[in-house]
């Protein structure tokens, strides 16, 4: 809109309409009623009430609701905890073989590996803190692996600048590391609860990282 | 940059030998009591000691077919021996006279490193040789792959890790973090901050803690092997997922796990104190009665 039509007569009008208007209005009545049979007929999402507004019958009704529910129940929910560290396991083993496979590759091929192509700034944004359960930990864990990957990757393009007897020793830790880490998961399967062996998990992943990121630190100078 | 004086230096003071065979070396810089001095050497050894003078002496030999090259101000130096060939380069034995003072950083791939009577600050780097630290720095730093990294002293913090190497420090730290794969840690000393930590490793701690300090061990299947004073006032919290726990400290038993195998025990010792946090998956775990602390 421009303000060669803009009628100034029908703005003023307007203005002076606008004034005349109340402040607030009260809503239809009954409405408020209706709402808070609503509200009275919805089930509790957090757990029950001990005290507020709900009566005890009110609170019996949604927890009659809420116990219908499939997906929250306890042998659902271990069901689905095994589901996801069973599917970060294959994750885990579908990175560390195609980091095998596609180096071997490249060797068999007698083919200079090239420069990687990851960042350092890319690298560190590994995770740095400690997850504290099994849903934190999952979350943060592709992280681990891609990291792990991308440091892999950028060892072997400088794997020759370090003694043979240095790599030997660098592939046994991290098979060490694995080991481990393999060992915590299928703990982990039968305890998905257990924060300790989260903890760990999560302990030994950053060990990897670590050793990975110093060696390659190493080998680069 | 802290150093962009010693390229600078380098350019300027230019004191870069070349050597054709096996050589003697032998040269004396100034710096300042609290210079900067960086090293880099492949093969051989590096020994650095303290003196009480605001000058850097250098001896020693460089390998046939080495290039040793120092420069640098009064603020900071550099040197650095240069192969050839770094697949196979030849050994350069290096004996360095520094500052007591001096900030040290150190980085080599098989030469070993010994470092004694510097109060400085330390970071020293191998690939796959031996650290060795005498003496009580302000700090120290050390990294190795395959190689052992002994500290022998109380610096004011201490940062150890190695692959495979045996990791230990024997004196007191106010914050220790010693860290392997698969090689062993000894403590042997007082510490208020620790980090213990190995996966296949045996862990063996023996001393006491500074009072409301915090301590972390951390195996997976190495032991750990904890000797305290009978009355030392701590906090424990340890788990072991499929381990067993032997607690001779006190007379408190580990309990079962909570999910149903391996061992914990929670407990406070002589009203409590320093938090003691214990976690392993299934190497043994064990609290001694040692010494009485002095």
């Amino acid at each position: 809109m421009t303000d060669d039509i803009v009628d100034e007569q029908r703005l003023q009008e307007l203005l002076a309409l606008t004034k005349q208007l109340p402040r607030s209005i009260d809503p239809p009545s009954g409405a408020w009623g209706q709402i808070r049979s609503a509200l009275e007929a919805e089930p509790s999402s957090s757990g029950p009430r001990t005290t507020g507004p709900f009566s005890n019958a009110v609170i019996g009704r949604a927890d009659a609701v809420r116990s219908t529910r499939f997906w929250q129940r306890p042998v659902f929910l271990a069901a689905a905890a095994l589901l996801l560290v069973a599917g970060s396991s294959a994750i885990t083993a579908v990175a560390v073989r195609r980091g095998d496979s596609s180096r071997t590759g490249s060797q068999q091929a007698g083919v200079q590996p090239t420069a990687p192509r990851q960042t350092e700034a890319q690298i560190a944004a590994a995770p740095t803190t400690s997850p504290a359960t099994l849903a934190e930990f999952t979350a943060v864990e592709k992280d681990y692996i891609v990291t792990a990957q991308r440091l892999a990757e950028l060892l072997a393009v400088q794997e020759d600048k370090l003694a043979p007897e240095t790599v030997a020793t660098l592939r046994e830790s991290l098979r060490i590391i694995d080991n481990a880490i393999l060992e915590a998961r299928r703990a982990l399967a039968t305890d998905p609860a257990n924060a300790a062996l989260v903890e760990m998990l999560s302990g030994s992943y950053q060990k990897k990282l670590d050793l990975l990121r110093r060696t390659a630190e190493m080998a680069r100078s | 940059m802290a150093f962009t004086y010693f390229r600078l230096g380098l350019v300027s003071v230019a004191l870069g030998l070349s050597l054709e065979a096996q050589t003697k070396v032998e040269r004396g810089i100034a710096l300042n009591p609290d210079g900067a001095i960086r090293i880099y050497a492949l093969v051989g050894s590096v020994r650095i000691t303290g003196w009480n003078r605001d000058s850097v002496s250098i001896r020693g030999t460089i390998g046939k077919g080495n290039t040793f090259h120092v420069g640098g101000a009064k603020a900071g130096m550099k040197m650095f021996v240069e192969s050839m060939d770094q697949r196979s380069s030849t050994a350069s034995h290096l004996e360095i006279s520094v500052p007591v003072k001096a900030k040290i950083w150190v980085k080599t791939a098989t030469a070993d490193i010994d470092v004694s009577g510097v109060t400085g600050s330390l970071d020293l780097y191998v690939v796959g040789g031996t650290i060795t630290v005498n003496g009580n720095p302000s700090d120290v730093n050390a990294e190795a792959i395959d190689g052992d990294i002994r500290i022998n002293g109380s610096p004011g913090w201490a940062r150890a890790k190695s692959a495979s190497g045996l990791v230990s420090l024997k004196g007191n730290s106010g914050d220790v973090t010693l860290s392997t794969v698969s090689g062993g840690i000894e403590f042997e000393g007082r510490t208020e901050r620790g980090k213990f930590e190995t996966v296949t490793g045996n862990i063996r701690y023996a001393g006491t803690f500074l009072p409301r300090g915090a301590i972390n061990f951390d195996s997976h299947s190495g032991s750990i092997d904890v000797t305290l004073p009978e009355f030392i006032g701590a906090d424990f919290d340890i788990v072991s997922i499929a381990g067993s726990i032997t607690n001779k400290l006190n007379s408190t038993k580990p309990i079962k796990g909570r999910y149903g195998r391996g061992s914990e025990l929670s407990m406070s010792n002589a009203n409590g104190g320093t938090r003691v946090a214990i976690r392993s998956f299934k190497g043994p775990v064990s609290l001694m009665r040692g010494k009485q602390a002095q």
